[in-house]
């Protein structure tokens, strides 16, 4: 950038800047309040405590507005209560993997400033009139991989390792709950677009510096006398290196509806083996199940990462789910760590018993009377016992038998890592029970769905997340057409071209 | 540079089909910009260059001007080096397009559903049967008790369906990306501001399962909400379907024998 277009561009933040103050100034509270008691209040409550009709059926709560607690702030620590800016940017922008919604498609600019503007009143923690300062972020050291190394000692040494996991993802030692009681679960950092404070390296150092309170998330930034804290470059460091975290392939791609099956020699021998580094995955978000009797509203897990290999004979499934707990029954570390009542960590693979031949498939919650679903189920157990695997047929929910899992060949194997089960099931790819059970074909678009249990969040029976129906494809490798008739028609052509030259020179001669 | 006149035409030809049209479609229905699909694109650019080609070289004079700078380029000794690019070009054209034709494509299969399947003519919920041809809102009557009506639709709502349709009603609530069909959006006037209140309350009171089938009732996440809700409950959300979005059910007109 030019220096001009820079001074340009600094005029115009200015100017921006400006603009929202004086808009934060002029919001004005009494409209605010027609709006807050049309939009707001049914999760807010009428009067800002949190107690809105919807309120009880999610987690994390509502913000109760009359304690004047705000999670998210970019003011520094020596202000209790955030900037206007930081209330406006949760308005506009909304918290990802929470209930709160982006109000810029519904509210404009104005009704969001008048938001800001009534909600403060409804506390006197603020100032009249006043309006903290930004947060020093002194300078922003750019990342590189040795910033990244400090950072990630830093995240040990800082005990960020205690909630967060080695790993960093959210795999807690401690059981942890928000001032207020409720469940609250460290940020699994790999999964970026789910933190609710905005993903900018600038809000993840405020985040760092501020803590989050509220909850036990503490406040990092060193105070006068430096100790024990972090400094501002420390918290660039440990920034950088929770930005380099960042998996993708965690993330779900949009329109993504196909799990790519991979044809290989051998399937590999089980869920840790690098061979599997090496076939293409799909990740699916997973959803309460929120729809039967009895429903299921507050979710931890929120998606499971697939791969597929085959071979000739069989097909190997592997599913990733990021959980924050091993949940083993019977297991002290993992009953400390339950709400609820401690039940085993469980997957499901759901397909249809007869792959359908028109676009015509089973209900996709376990299928329906006249169209059964296979299930491949996997749990973890009870302590001092081995996980459990079975083979079920299901025409609807409650509705399920056994299968022979020996006649289908049908095994699991399965381990838990740093905040990540991965389990594999392996099944041939036709079965004795032809009716009852899935014969899988190669080259075939097959309905396929997935159920997860996080045994330490209560999950068991209906309570539990899946997805809807997608495709699972055994790509067949392809075969030397795809080579052959491109290289004929190159060859026609040139030497077409070539006889075309020869014979039209001869003639000019 | 006789060419230039025939290419010229033909890019003409092709700007117009590929910016033109979508610009007109623009002006008629502001906020779209419908291209014209791939395969129609191919096929009015084939006869365009056909047309073109056969305008131009109609006359002997014409032909020779079109055909005669291409069969130079493959005679004249001085432009061995053109002629070379020229050959590996057009093979390697060739080349790609029977690529195209031959690669093996795993997308997945086209899945077509009726939005708005016509209802039936009575609906089951429970133990009652519902005539839905004349079936009203037993609430909207009560002109008085409207408020209250709305603001307890309003309740079931933010306890029932806000996790898919939203709070802003946009069909974008917490879980709304984990369904195919995506949850509908009642602020849009397709859904609920073209439709009466009977069939908004068949929708609702059977769910997905209770769409027929060219409206894909086993993906449909719409619970069979005359299982988790009360007759009364179901119409006063209507209520407050309506209010909340502004738009007024389509009523039907009056029906004389």
């Amino acid at each position: 950038m030019t220096r001009a277009a820079g001074r340009a561009l600094a005029a115009a933040l200015i100017v921006a800047l400006a603009a929202g103050q004086a808009m934060a100034a002029q919001g004005n509270a009494q409209n605010g309040k027609k709006v807050y008691e049309r939009k707001c209040w049914w999760c807010h409550g009428k009067s800002g405590e949190a107690d809105g009709p919807g309120a009880a059926f999610m987690i994390p709560p509502p913000r109760d507005f009359s304690l004047g607690v705000y999670k998210y702030k970019t003011s520094g620590a020596e202000s209790p209560v955030p900037r206007d800016e930081d209330l406006f940017s949760i308005i506009t922008n909304g918290m990802p993997g929470t209930s709160m919604p982006s109000w810029k498609e519904v509210l404009n600019e104005q009704e969001r400033w008048d938001l800001v503007s009534y909600i403060k009143a409804l506390t006197d923690m603020f100032e009249e009139g006043k309006n903290p300062p930004a947060i020093a972020i002194g300078e922003r050291i750019s990342s590189s991989p040795e910033s990244i190394e400090k950072g990630k000692k830093l995240f040990v040494e800082a005990k960020c390792v205690e909630c967060h996991g080695q790993a960093g993802r959210g795999d807690t030692m401690k059981k942890l709950k928000e001032d207020g009681g409720a469940r609250v679960w460290p940020r699994n950092l790999w999964k970026p677009w789910t933190f609710r404070g905005g993903v900018e390296a600038e809000n993840i150092f405020a985040r760092i510096s501020n803590g989050i309170p509220n909850t036990p998330m503490p406040a990092h930034a060193a105070d006068k006398t430096g100790c024990g804290k972090l400094s501002v470059e420390d918290r660039w460091h440990v920034v950088n290196y929770v930005m380099s975290l960042a998996d993708p392939d965690r993330q779900v791609k949009e329109g993504a509806t196909v799990v790519p099956g991979a044809q290989v020699d051998a399937l590999p021998k089980d869920e840790n083996d690098p061979a599997w580094d090496e076939i293409p995955s799909a990740a699916f978000r997973l959803v309460p199940q929120i729809i039967q009797k009895e429903r299921f509203f507050i979710p931890a897990n929120d998606l499971i990462v697939v791969k597929v290999a085959f071979t000739a004979d069989k097909v190997a499934f592997l599913l990733l789910v990021d959980d924050r707990t091993k949940s083993i029954v019977g297991d002290s570390t993992a009953e400390g760590l339950a709400w609820d009542e401690l039940k085993p960590d469980a997957v499901a693979i759901q397909t249809p018993a007869t792959v359908p031949e028109s676009s015509e498939k089973p209900y996709f919650g376990h299928g329906d009377g006249s169209h059964p679903v296979t299930m491949m189920y996997w749990a973890s157990g009870a302590a001092g016992q081995p996980d459990t695997s079975k083979l079920l047929t299901a025409s609807g929910a409650g509705a399920r038998t056994e299968g022979d899992a020996g006649a289908a060949g049908f095994a699991s194997h399965a381990s838990y890592h740093e905040g990540t089960w991965k389990i594999m099931m392996t099944r041939k790819l036709t079965t004795p029970n032809k009716d009852k059970e899935t014969q899988f074909e190669i080259g075939r678009f097959i309905p396929i769905a997935f159920a997860n249990w996080d045994g330490s969040n209560g999950e068991g029976g209906s309570k539990h997340t899946m997805t809807t129906w997608y495709w699972l494809l055994l790509k067949p490798a392809t075969g030397s057409e795809v080579a052959l008739y491109p290289a004929l028609v190159f060859a026609l052509l040139v030497g077409g071209q070539f006889a075309f030259s020869i014979i039209g020179r001869r003639k000019k001669r | 540079m006789k060419m230039l006149k025939p290419v010229l035409v033909v890019l003409t030809g092709y700007l117009l089909l590929k910016f033109g049209i979508p610009f007109i479609g623009s002006q008629l229905h502001p906020g779209t910009w419908p291209v014209v699909p791939t395969s129609v694109m191919k096929m009015y650019m084939f006869f365009l260059i056909v047309g073109t080609l056969m305008i131009y070289s109609f006359s002997e004079e014409g032909y020779a001007a079109v055909i005669q700078p291409a069969v130079n380029l493959y005679v004249d000794p001085a432009r061995g080096t053109a002629r070379m690019a020229v050959i590996l070009a057009v093979g390697a054209l060739g080349a790609y397009v029977t690529y195209q034709y031959v690669k093996p494509t795993f997308d997945a299969p086209v899945e077509l559903r009726s939005i708005h399947p016509a209802p039936p003519s009575s609906v089951k919920a429970c133990v009652k049967t519902y005539q839905l041809q004349g079936l009203k809102n037993p609430f909207r009557e009560d002109k008085a008790s409207f408020a209250k009506h709305v603001e307890e639709g309003g309740v079931v709502y933010f306890q029932n369906c806000y996790f898919c349709h939203g709070d802003r009603m946009l069909g974008k609530g917490p879980y709304y990306d984990g369904f195919n069909p995506l949850p509908a959006n009642f602020v849009d006037v397709g859904t609920i501001a073209q439709l009466t209140e009977s069939f908004v309350f068949w929708r609702i009171a059977t769910g997905g399962p209770g769409l027929p089938s060219e409206g894909t009732p086993w993906v449909s996440a719409m619970p069979v909400w005359h299982e988790l809700l009360t007759e009364e409950q179901v119409w006063k959300v209507i209520m407050f379907l309506y209010d909340y979005t502004g738009h007024s059910p389509r009523v039907t007109a009056p029906v004389h024998h």
